[in-house]
């Protein structure tokens, strides 16, 4: 569960963030759109704890953005951009224990938690070989179970499908629909409003720091045809102005 | 009481994960070969193998009793020039302009005898032998200490037959200074010694010049390269959100960092030291040999605590950077500016190191490694040259840390 209230966030005279409040509930997959410099970027890099807001706060899970930052960290997973930002002369399971225990997972149970990992998505066939020689899938699928490697409540997700092609998009997309079946609350953002619309239960759509729409995706397709939702986001993202 | 334990237990918390952050580091950092060849083999080959070099060319180049030295004269009727064909290695080259060859190398000095020199000795008048070296290379430098050489030894020759009476006349004197058996038992009684004979040891101005400065510049580079990856280069791979959005504190994450760095910068330091001494043991240069065990240990905790300052400067720069190609931008010069003060410090003699000195950074650790060289350490400099590294490594660590934690550095919004 996430509760953001009022949250601000100001770049010296620039306002990156103004006030914005929504809810994620458990099982949620909430998609945030928005165009380049919207803000989305800096919310979630607000909600997990990178930075920090100049006013309003966020609970994620039981546990308050600013008070309790540390635990917030430890009920989060974040994947951000298409960059997987593996450490290539690791290898996988290295890679995996060493965010496992940096959350404060003792080695065995981080050992259990990650072949557990290693079969869900399948890569136990190079999970001891070095993370440089992978193809860009293979990354993908460790950067996936890295975030999730310490079982969080929330996941946090910034473009994961930035650059990527049809077979690595699908992988992205594959593991956000298992995170739903794992009741976890999950946000992310993309340019992409088709992917937005296909996998997300709600969709925010954030201009200028602010949120200027919030709804549910399945209401909005028994209203509208898939056309004609397309063209309201591309409306919202693209003529916020008029709607703030 | 209960907010000691809670420190406490905070504290270890905090080391726990750098332990965890420093591991990881060294794993990634000791898996790539580069690393090894240029933070410990090359800092292990450059010192002994720059040394080597040195002593070869003083050798070669020096005038010394098995080398030819090249010599113009203006007078050749006279014992100095018959005293210097009784010596092979002199070798006399004609020539109309002695300035040009001087310039050019030809010859490494001109020797200007003034008129009638020996009727002067006869005479029991001073006498004077005006000799001009080239500056043009280090040959002609080291040649000019063998003609030094010879020309005092032509003074004790000439003080020796003035003083018995020997030479009745001019023809006699040259007959004299050119005798052989009499130059083979007065070369015998002042042998030649090198360039120490004029006051000028040339191998030793290296040594004491160069040895500081190769190990202030591998504890500094030894870390930058690790510095720069270990922070800008987390930035650049995309790796930095992940590691501020886990558990770990960011101060726990950047002391972690810190030792990995250090490390590394002690690492190359210490190849720099065990290269420098490898060639101690090997040559046989009393000078340079009078190093002991404890000066060796002296050496060793210096660079410990310089690789700690630099690897916390290097850090502090890593972080500022966006990326390892801007950090490298500013670390190079870091580099090129920590040398300053051995140039600046060349010129100190051991006397001169005062509490001033040992308060400087880089100047403190460079009069400490002067006086090790010179077997003279003082432990009580040493004492403080380590209290005040402490302190700067303190504030550059505090430095790092904070802006380790400032999201303006981080994210350079």
């Amino acid at each position: 569960m996430i509760e953001v209230s009022g949250i601000s966030k100001n770049f010296k005279n620039f306002k990156a963030l103004d006030d914005i409040s929504f809810t994620v509930k458990d099982g949620e997959i909430v998609g945030l759109l928005g165009e380049n410099g919207a803000g989305k970027s800096t919310l979630l890099r607000t909600l997990s704890t990178m930075l920090k807001p100049d006013s309003g706060t966020a609970k994620i899970g039981n546990y308050d953005l600013i008070s309790d930052s540390k635990e917030v960290r430890k009920n989060i997973g974040i994947l951000f951009g298409s960059e997987t930002g593996l450490y290539e002369r690791l290898n996988a399971r290295e890679n995996l224990e060493y965010f496992a225990n940096l959350n404060g997972i003792s080695h065995e149970d981080a050992t259990q938690r990650i072949n557990e990992l290693s079969e869900t998505f399948d890569f136990g066939s190079y999970i001891n070989k070095r993370v440089g020689t992978y193809s860009r899938g293979m990354k993908q699928k460790i950067a996936i179970a890295r975030a999730i490697v310490h079982d969080p409540s929330v996941v946090l997700l910034d473009e994961p499908d930035a650059g990527l092609d049809f077979r690595a998009s699908k992988i992205i997309f594959d593991f956000i629909e298992f995170l739903k079946k794992q009741n976890k609350s999950i946000i992310f953002s993309s340019h992409s409003i088709e992917n937005i619309k296909n996998y997300s239960d709600r969709i925010i759509v954030i201009h200028k720091g602010r949120l200027i729409e919030s709804f549910n995706v399945s209401e909005y397709r028994e209203k509208y045809t898939d056309k004609e939702i397309n063209e309201i986001l591309f409306n919202l993202v693209c003529d916020g102005d008029e709607n703030v | 009481m209960k907010f000691c334990l809670i420190w406490f237990v905070m504290v270890m918390k905090m080391f726990k994960n750098a332990i965890i952050v420093f591991i990881k580091e060294m794993k990634d950092i000791l898996r790539d070969k580069k690393t090894f060849l240029f933070g410990l083999i090359i800092p292990f080959l450059l010192i002994p193998t720059m040394l080597f070099a040195i002593d070869y060319s003083m050798n070669f180049f020096q005038g010394g009793k098995d080398n030819q030295v090249y010599v113009a004269i203006n007078n050749k009727e006279n014992s100095f020039y018959r005293f210097c064909t009784a010596h092979q290695n002199i070798k006399f080259v004609d020539t109309d302009n002695p300035q040009a060859a001087l310039n050019s190398g030809r010859i490494s000095a001109y020797i200007n005898i003034q008129d009638n020199i020996d009727d002067d000795i006869i005479n029991k008048k001073n006498i004077d032998i005006d000799v001009e070296f080239g500056t043009s290379s280090l040959g002609s430098m080291l040649s000019a200490s063998a003609i030094g050489y010879y020309k005092e030894l032509y003074l004790a020759l000439i003080q020796y037959i003035t003083d018995n009476d020997y030479a009745k006349n001019v023809e006699e004197l040259r007959v004299l200074a050119e005798d052989k058996e009499l130059n083979q038992n007065l070369t015998e009684i002042y042998p030649y010694q090198g360039s120490q004979d004029i006051g000028f040891n040339t191998s030793s101005l290296y040594f004491n010049m160069l040895v500081p400065m190769m190990l202030i510049l591998y504890c500094c580079i030894g870390s930058s390269s690790t510095a720069s990856d270990l922070s800008a280069g987390e930035k650049e791979r995309g790796s930095l959100e992940a590691l501020l959005s886990t558990g770990a504190s960011r101060t726990s994450i950047i002391v972690g960092k810190l030792f990995a760095t250090t490390v590394m910068g002690l690492i190359s330091g210490l190849c720099t030291v065990l290269g420098l001494s490898t060639y101690l043991m090997i040559s046989s240069d009393s000078q340079m040999s009078q190093v002991s065990v404890a000066d060796v240990l002296a050496l060793l905790a210096t660079t410990l605590f310089t690789s700690m300052f630099f690897a916390a400067v290097n850090l502090a720069i890593g972080v500022y950077s966006k990326s390892s190609k801007e950090a490298q931008t500013y670390l190079m010069p870091v580099s090129i500016i920590s040398l300053i003060p051995t140039y600046f410090t060349y010129s100190m003699d051991l006397n001169s190191i005062n509490l001033k000195y040992l308060c400087i950074p880089i100047v403190n650790v460079i009069c400490i490694i002067k006086e090790i060289l010179a077997g003279v350490l003082n432990f009580s400099h040493l004492g403080i040259v380590i209290a005040w590294l402490i302190v700067y490594i303190a504030i550059a660590f505090s430095l790092t840390a904070h802006m380790f934690k400032k999201e303006s550095v981080i994210f350079r919004i």
